[in-house]
């Protein structure tokens, strides 16, 4: 079954197109990889699925309804979360905090018991009253991807989730990738770990310049030509 | 429940010493004569002065340069009420003044907070420079030669006049913003706006509610604080000083945190009845006052309320050595939008 | 009719000044990422330097006007670092404390130059130019006249600096992405300096002219920041050319309100001017700014 479909998405900024029609669509249960050289539009792509950029022209449908151009509250709240690529954390709350506030808008009254779990999932249980700032890096990501959790989304976006994770934490978040997605959810996954695009993703989407390039498994992609133009900027031989 | 939340007393010393101070602040006028009780009546208005900048300030992370336009409205309101002919009670025309500022608010903010927080410094601050100007031009307002209302010569009426409203402000504020969702809400904004719109937050109209809770407060103490001085013009209730007290009291106390408005605007309110008393005027003050916040803002960003707390003592001596250290070179950190 | 040509005239010559102030003070935003609202202290600072040039020094302000743009570039220059790091703090709310602190600034100038002269107005004194050049049916006061020469030579040789120097170009690329311009080996904190400077020196000297046109006094800071505000919102934030636009058209408007209407409600049209445009239009007139 389909869960998010997006058709013909396109968007520019003066004379860059950043999104030049990219079309998709992304099953339950699935783990969709996006990869592609850096500027290739991925980001920008995540910003206009979760609503903070506008699209110029093009459909997104979540469960068949058509989200196209709604506000990123009204997006979250129909069910897809998103990471970022710099986390975004509420610097000045505690994690307990974060996690609350991200409830505030939904099941306010479980959030104590819901907090408890996501922090025992990601293993964050010790740093509950610390403030967000102190936290490390890779802490943060965790923190980021556990308040995503908080929300129970259906569709969940991830760029770059695992970008400087201490190889411990990274496991944690492959796990709790894995466990939720046999638990019904979809993934979206930027990345340029192809170590980890190879594990865990079913189907990977190569863009570059803002254009879908190569769109198949890891391993199709891989030995798909203009993919490695697209990284290299040179023929394939 | 969270340590970064309000100071709450923990123990049974703490209550005491709170009930005792708060017993203290009540009976003010029975303790002390006419000058400090006005003294105090000052000092509570300005706390929830800069109490209502922290709103949006401190806890929403939006500058408001307009407060000074929400006091004069209020101050207005009473004043022309209570003019013979119209004769309102005084208690009547305070809630007028504060539905009148908050409309003001929604409608000035509805279009400007959708914006980055410079533009809506700016909104503000031209929003406030515009009232003044329509103030002193018109003729119902009594231009540049102001209003006179009844007289009360009461010291001990105004002192709880002030209080009263400056402690349910207070508490107002503290279950809102420390205590509730909405407090939640706010502060996600302030942290970052497009994760909390992420995790579904209408940032928007969180925006507009805390932008017109912070404008009936001072719309509530314009009112009453034009009784009080018996005749209000256009400088004495719209001028920007009065706006810039309250960010001044607000920094300097500590934004984003319950009590540093408070600490702030006593500190300062002292401070410049102390400048009027030696110099005659405020321009030194003024002066005073810009050299203040800049301190403020490279050494102690958190205000005099984080001298209060061993953990931020701590950081900020860390965060000193690093800033007094050399810099480095070409970083961007561009921590946040403006 | 003719005095609608000729406030359209005297508000366009006026309106030269006003872009020399906003296109500095668009780029300083554009590089420090940082809304400067002590701009208008810098045009009553340079106003004050140019009545102290005859009152102190018995110096003409115009030959005056290179000292007042070296001594307040370098008090943009020392200025500048502490702004560049409170902006780039990582530690609480860099984007609200940097217009915090250039709040600061602008209150402590305000502030001294109150306790300094008082709250009495006065006028740069250019003896030279009191009078008025006559064209066809229109009299053109010298003095705007003169005004709106220093701002074309001002603002030209700015954007000559700009567009046809290296340093120029770093500014430009420091406008338009740090990170990227930092990662091309440009010294973003010493362009970030200098353009401040620049900036500071070039709105000094503006006020020179603005307060022989006007006379000025110590409060007049906010006005003028209130007025660059203005235009750098009408012609689009961090857009040069949209300030260029918008600086014009503030000179006109402030001049046919204060004909047409009165001088007393310049800044409440001003304000619904602004709202509007930041309703309907909030990259500026011409679209071209950051929203």
């Amino acid at each position: 079954m389909t869960v998010l479909e997006v058709s013909d998405l396109r968007r520019s900024f003066g004379g860059i197109h950043a999104v030049q029609g990219v079309s998709f669509s992304l099953d339950e249960q699935e783990i969709l990889g996006i990869i592609g050289p850096n500027g290739s539009g991925k980001s920008t792509l995540f910003n206009l699925l979760t609503g903070l950029v506008r699209p110029g022209s093009g459909e997104v449908r979540l469960h068949g309804r058509d989200i196209t151009g709604w506000k990123p509250h009204r997006i979250a709240r129909a069910g897809m979360g998103r990471t970022f690529q710099i986390p975004a954390l509420f610097v000045n709350m505690t994690v307990q905090e974060n996690l609350f506030a991200a409830v505030v808008e939904g099941d306010w009254k479980s959030a104590r018991q819901r907090t408890g779990q996501v922090l025992d999932l990601m293993t964050l249980g010790d740093l509950r009253n610390e403030l967000a700032s102190t936290l490390s890096g890779g802490q943060q990501r965790l923190l980021e991807f556990a308040r995503v959790l908080m929300r129970d989304p259906q569709v969940i976006l991830l760029d770059e989730v695992t970008a400087g994770v201490h190889p411990t934490l990274r496991q944690v978040i492959l796990d709790a990738i894995t466990r939720l997605r046999s638990e019904g959810r979809s993934f979206l996954v930027i990345e340029h770990d192809m170590e980890l695009v190879r594990a865990v993703c079913e189907r990977v989407i190569v863009m570059d310049a803002g254009q879908v390039v190569a769109q198949g498994s890891f391993d199709e992609i891989a030995a798909d030509k203009s993919v490695v133009e697209a990284y290299l900027g040179v023929p394939a031989k | 429940m969270s340590r970064v939340g309000g100071l709450v007393p923990g123990n049974r010393w703490q209550w005491a010493s709170l009930l005792v101070f708060v017993l203290v602040v009540l009976a003010v006028p029975f303790w002390t004569d006419d000058y400090w009780t006005r003294i105090f009546t000052g000092v509570a208005m300005w706390s929830a002065l800069a109490m209502s900048w922290n709103v949006m300030g401190g806890y929403a992370g939006y500058i408001s340069f307009g407060q000074a336009a929400f006091f004069g409205i209020g101050a207005y309101t009473t004043a022309l009420l209570m003019q013979k002919g119209q004769d309102w009670n005084f208690f009547a025309t305070l809630p007028v003044g504060a539905v009148l500022a908050g409309i003001l608010a929604v409608i000035v903010g509805w279009p400007v907070l959708k914006l980055r927080g410079a533009y809506f410094a700016i909104a503000t601050w031209a929003m406030a420079e515009a009232f003044l100007q329509i103030a002193t031009a018109a003729g119902f307002t009594g231009g540049s030669s102001g209003l006179t209302l009844p007289i009360n010569a009461s010291t001990s009426f105004f002192y709880y006049a002030m209080l009263i409203p400056a402690i349910v402000t207070f508490a107002v504020c503290w279950l809102l913003l420390e205590r509730s969702r909405f407090g939640y809400r706010v502060k996600a904004v302030r942290d970052h706006e497009p994760a909390a719109e992420s995790i579904g937050i209408d940032t928007t109209r969180v925006k507009i509610q805390a932008f017109a809770f912070s404008a009936v407060i001072p719309g509530v103490f314009g009112g009453i604080y034009a009784y009080w001085i018996t005749f209000i013009n256009p400088t004495s209730v719209l001028a920007d000083d009065i706006t810039d007290q309250m960010v001044v009291m607000a920094l300097v106390g500590g934004l984003g945190r319950i009590w540093g408005p408070v600490l702030g605007a006593t500190l300062l309110y002292l401070v410049n009845r102390q400048f009027i008393a030696s110099f005659g005027d405020t321009t030194a003050y003024i002066a005073a006052v810009g050299a203040i916040v800049a301190l403020i803002v490279l050494f102690l960003p958190d205000g005099l309320v984080s001298l209060f707390s061993r953990g931020r003592r701590m950081a900020l001596s860390r965060q000193l050595l690093v800033r007094l250290l050399p810099g480095r070179n070409g970083t961007t950190g561009r921590g946040g939008r403006l | 009719m003719t005095l609608f040509i000729q406030t359209m005239v005297n508000g366009l010559l006026v309106g030269g000044l006003f872009v020399t102030i906003s296109i500095g003070f668009s780029l300083a935003f554009g590089v420090l990422d940082v809304v400067d609202f002590a701009v208008g202290e810098w045009v009553m600072l340079g106003a004050f330097a140019g009545v102290a040039s005859t009152a102190w020094f018995g110096i003409d302000p115009i030959a005056f006007l290179p000292v007042v743009f070296v001594f307040f570039a370098l008090l943009g220059w020392l200025l500048s670092p502490l702004i560049y790091r409170v902006r780039t703090s990582h530690y609480a709310r860099p984007a609200l404390m940097a217009l915090a602190f250039t709040f600061g600034i602008a209150t402590l100038a305000r502030g001294s130059m109150l306790t300094a002269v008082g709250f009495d107005p006065r006028t740069v004194d250019i003896g030279v130019m009191n009078g008025t050049v006559t064209i066809g049916s229109l009299h053109i006061p010298a003095l705007r006249l003169l005004g709106f020469v220093f701002a074309a030579v001002a603002t030209a040789l700015f954007m000559l600096f700009l567009y046809r120097t290296r340093t120029g170009l770093a500014a430009r690329a420091v406008a338009q992405d740090k990170e990227y311009a930092g990662l091309m080996g440009v010294n973003v904190k010493r362009v970030s300096s200098l353009v401040y400077a620049l900036y500071a020196g070039l709105t000094a000297m503006a006020g020179v002219l603005i307060g022989a046109i006007y006379s000025i006094t110590a409060q007049d800071g906010p006005l003028y920041t209130l007025l660059a505000f203005f235009v750098v919102v009408l012609g689009g934030l961090g857009s040069i050319g949209g300030a260029l636009v918008a600086g014009l058209l503030l000179g006109i408007l402030q001049a046919l309100v204060t004909v047409y209407v009165s001088a007393d409600y310049t800044l409440a049209v001003v304000f619904g001017v602004l709202f509007l445009v930041l309703v309907i239009s909030p990259r500026g007139l011409l679209r071209r700014g950051l929203a």
